[in-house]
């Protein structure tokens, strides 16, 4: 009996959490709206430099257990507009759900090819974003996404 | 009895050409009648002799393919396997010769040369189509080495009772390698005053159906008419603007399929576009979708030709492989794919319209920047249903990003014989799928490049900006018709220097104009012209650095575009920057200061012409192009 109402709390209580679980601003301690010096200080730490492109950077993974790659965008401030981790095809997998409440999320796409994307907002830094999870897998994720919303890209045309 | 059998017939087979489907259909019974033939012997073997030769006789069996991606061994194509002895030093002063050869000329085959085996990259290929009853390449052993070679023959075209027969022979090389006939010339038509007068990164397309050319430039959509009952001919130009495509602009974008006649106008706006399709050149228009649902943001294309399905011997062979691609078919009467790419927070993503581009799929992971730059060029699709998107920077060289099953997945083949550049390269597909990929090396030279295995191998890897010493290039645009022709439109300076870089040193000091390259016999070699030779494009630096490059150093944008007509006749879209008297008298003049100082900065909308020469189609070739 104590045993059933252990589970059953065990499951409500992650229930509840779920519920309330918002996509963080921040992919492995990249936050969104961080000032380039400081990415790279923190990119300096878990990563290696491998490329660049129009103003966006790929970094390998040092020793990172679920990711092998990070790309980095950043907008016209200098300012982190974007953050892509792509999964380690040898990793520890992770789920949609580790990402974000499942039922907060829009989903699109389908088999083969998955999307869950999240609007969210960083009351504290003032900032509206998505956060997006995509895969082939129907319950693991190949790479994951967090991108401001309101900045232009340092790319951005005419 | 023809349209009962469409779902069967290859994409590229319209409904009204049942002589093709008499043919499929004839192949169909004889693949159930008779067992899986091969060439006859099956292989021979030739030693580093001149003489040394070897023959064979073809399977007999007839059938109708796109190309080799299209066949089925023992069906509708068949193997014969090439043994050379010796090491590929014997071969010094000697050449392996390849030729089949057929009766009737209504039939057409072709043949492909893998090195190694079937898997291995082909490394010559002979395509030419009917009334040739005659299939020739030459490989030279000493480049390709010894050992196994694969003769894989194709039945194109070929009804019963027209067997091959082929020969394999150790000679001497032929002396003659050059380009031959008349070398094309073109003609520069300006839009009108107030039509195109802002008009970087223009697009073109032509509609077969109804001979116009369309073409957009940032915000304005341009009917072209050619009055060719006057020589030269006259163009008339006018706006058919879309309902919803003059509003606003990140990315202009028009894209038209020759075949069906509809033309897509896209203007990037957020992770969409605001997109509108007219089959009438402008007339009227549908407002669609725009874009894939969660695209990119960021320099997206358009493009589209046939559905990836199956063809009728294919379906008997791999039934399964066939009804995951036939779900990915046509939804709608419009029979053609149209496709949506973009690129955004680290991948470049594409999505299918199974409705004519009145809807799109969720966008599907074309690569990550983990594997290319995030951008890339524009959409081109074979006539077998392959997708092709060519990017600037893979790793180590430039790259082809590759999907074989109507986008649902992707390849990237790196251009082996390529640097990464600067510019969006560009991509023409063949008739019977040779790719040719046009490209700003690392060394700032026009190069274009041709393979026959969907970009797994690369030849032929040729700087055409030699005729004219050019040493920097922007913007290379191609398109090819029949499988051994191919135009390669650039813009070209024959100033060394930091052309195309943002230019706040010293101001680059160089004249611009816009050069046409066309091969004839494919991409072995080209007739390079000066398209503009009197008035120049653009005079100083052409920044290609995007929004990081100042201002002044911008105008022409990102690409041109080229297309070519029902006829085989070549045209382009390009931006003019330098259009005033005393632009062009500075351009002309070589004691002059060519800096972007000197230049008008001007963004007006341009399309050359072909007017002499061979087109693009053997076909036309009895009707010389008139000016």
């Amino acid at each position: 009996m104590s045993r059933a109402v252990f589970l059953a709390f065990l499951i409500l209580g992650h229930s509840v959490f779920a519920v309330g679980k918002q996509p963080a601003p921040q992919i492995l301690g990249l936050r969104l709206g961080m000032s380039y010096t400081r990415a790279h200080a923190r990119l300096t730490e878990i990563a290696q430099f491998k490329s660049q492109d129009e103003g966006q950077q790929v970094w390998t993974l040092s020793h990172d257990k679920h990711y092998q790659y990070v790309i980095i965008g950043f907008d016209r401030d200098r300012n982190v507009r974007y953050v892509t981790a792509i999964a380690r095809p040898d990793g520890q997998p992770v789920s949609y759900a580790d990402v974000g409440n499942l039922a907060d999320a829009t989903r699109s796409g389908g088999e083969g090819n998955l999307r869950y994307t999240w609007k969210a907002n960083d009351k504290k830094a003032r900032l509206e974003y998505l956060a997006i999870a995509k895969g082939k897998d129907s319950r693991y994720l190949n790479q994951y996404a967090i991108k401001r919303l309101g900045v232009t890209n340092e790319d951005d045309e005419k | 009895m023809c349209p009962s059998f469409s779902a069967l017939l290859p994409s590229g087979v319209t409904p009204s050409n049942c002589k093709l489907k008499s043919i499929f259909l004839l192949s169909i019974c004889c693949a159930l009648v008779f067992p899986a033939s091969a060439s006859n012997p099956s292989s021979g073997t030739l030693s580093p002799a001149n003489g040394s030769s070897t023959t064979w006789a073809g399977s007999g069996v007839a059938g109708a393919t796109t190309d080799e991606t299209t066949c089925v061994d023992g069906t509708d194509c068949d193997v014969f396997t090439l043994t050379l002895s010796g090491s590929p030093s014997n071969y010094q002063g000697l050449v392996l010769s390849i030729k089949i050869t057929h009766s009737n000329s209504l039939n057409d085959y072709d043949f492909y040369v893998h090195k190694g085996d079937l898997s291995g990259p082909v490394i010559a290929s002979a395509t030419a189509g009917i009334p040739e009853t005659s299939e020739f390449a030459i490989i030279d052993p000493t480049v390709s080495g010894t050992g196994v070679y694969i003769v894989h023959v194709v039945d194109s075209t070929v009804a019963p009772g027209d067997p091959y027969s082929g020969i394999a022979t150790i000679t001497t090389p032929p002396t003659d390698s050059l380009a031959h006939g008349a070398v094309p010339t073109y003609s520069n038509y300006q839009s009108p005053s107030g039509l195109g007068d802002s008009s970087g990164e223009p697009s073109i397309g032509a509609n077969f159906n109804s001979g116009r050319i369309m073409t957009q430039a940032v915000f304005d959509t341009l009917q072209v008419t050619f009055n060719t009952s006057t020589s030269p001919a006259t163009a008339t130009w006018l706006l058919v603007d879309g309902p919803n495509t003059n509003i606003t602009t990140l990315d202009p974008i028009l894209f038209t399929d020759s075949q069906t006649g509809r033309t897509v106008v896209s203007q990037l706006f957020g992770t969409t576009s605001l997109s509108a399709f007219t089959d009438n050149d402008g007339a009227t228009y549908t407002v669609s979708q725009g874009g894939g649902i969660a695209s990119g943001v960021d320099h997206q294309t358009v493009g589209g030709g046939p559905f990836r399905l199956c063809t009728a011997n294919q379906l008997l062979a791999t039934p399964v492989p066939c009804a995951q691609l036939a779900a990915r078919g046509p939804l709608t009467q419009y029979q053609h794919a149209v496709y949506y790419a973009s690129q955004d927070i680290g991948d470049a993503e594409m999505a299918l319209s199974q409705d004519g581009g009145l809807t799109y799929e969720a966008a599907h992971p074309m690569y990550t920047l983990v594997q290319c730059g995030g951008l890339h060029g524009h959409i081109k699709v074979a006539k077998s249903g392959i997708v092709y998107v060519p990017n600037k920077s893979c790793g180590s060289t430039q790259g082809l990003i590759v999907s074989m099953d109507d986008g649902l997945t992707f390849a990237v083949q790196p251009v082996t014989t390529s640097t990464p550049g600067t510019a969006d390269p560009s991509v023409g597909i063949g008739s019977k799928g040779r790719v040719y990929f046009g490209y700003v090396g690392g060394d700032g030279h026009p190069h274009i490049a041709v393979s026959d295995d969907q970009g797994r191998s690369w030849h032929y890897d040729l700087d055409v900006g030699v005729p004219f010493a050019i040493r920097n290039s922007a913007f290379p645009e191609v398109v090819a018709g029949d499988n051994d022709r191919a135009s390669f439109f650039f813009l070209g300076t024959p100033s060394a220097g930091d052309a195309t870089g943002a230019d706040t040193g010293t101001p680059f000091d160089g004249v611009w104009h816009g050069y046409v390259a066309t091969t004839y016999d494919g991409g072995k070699n080209w007739f390079t012209v000066d398209a503009t030779p009197t008035d120049p494009v653009q005079l100083g630096v052409i920044c290609t650095q995007g929004t990081t490059c100042p201002s002044g150093t911008r105008n022409l944008l990102d690409f041109n575009d080229i297309t070519v007509d029902q006829s085989g006749r070549v045209f382009t879209a390009y931006t003019d920057g330098c259009i005033t008297a005393a632009c062009i008298a500075k351009g002309n003049n070589a004691s002059a200061s060519h800096t972007r100082l000197d230049n008008d900065q001007a963004t007006k909308a341009t399309i050359i012409r072909q007017s002499t020469g061979k087109g693009l189609f053997k076909s036309q070739d009895s009707t010389p192009l008139r000016p």
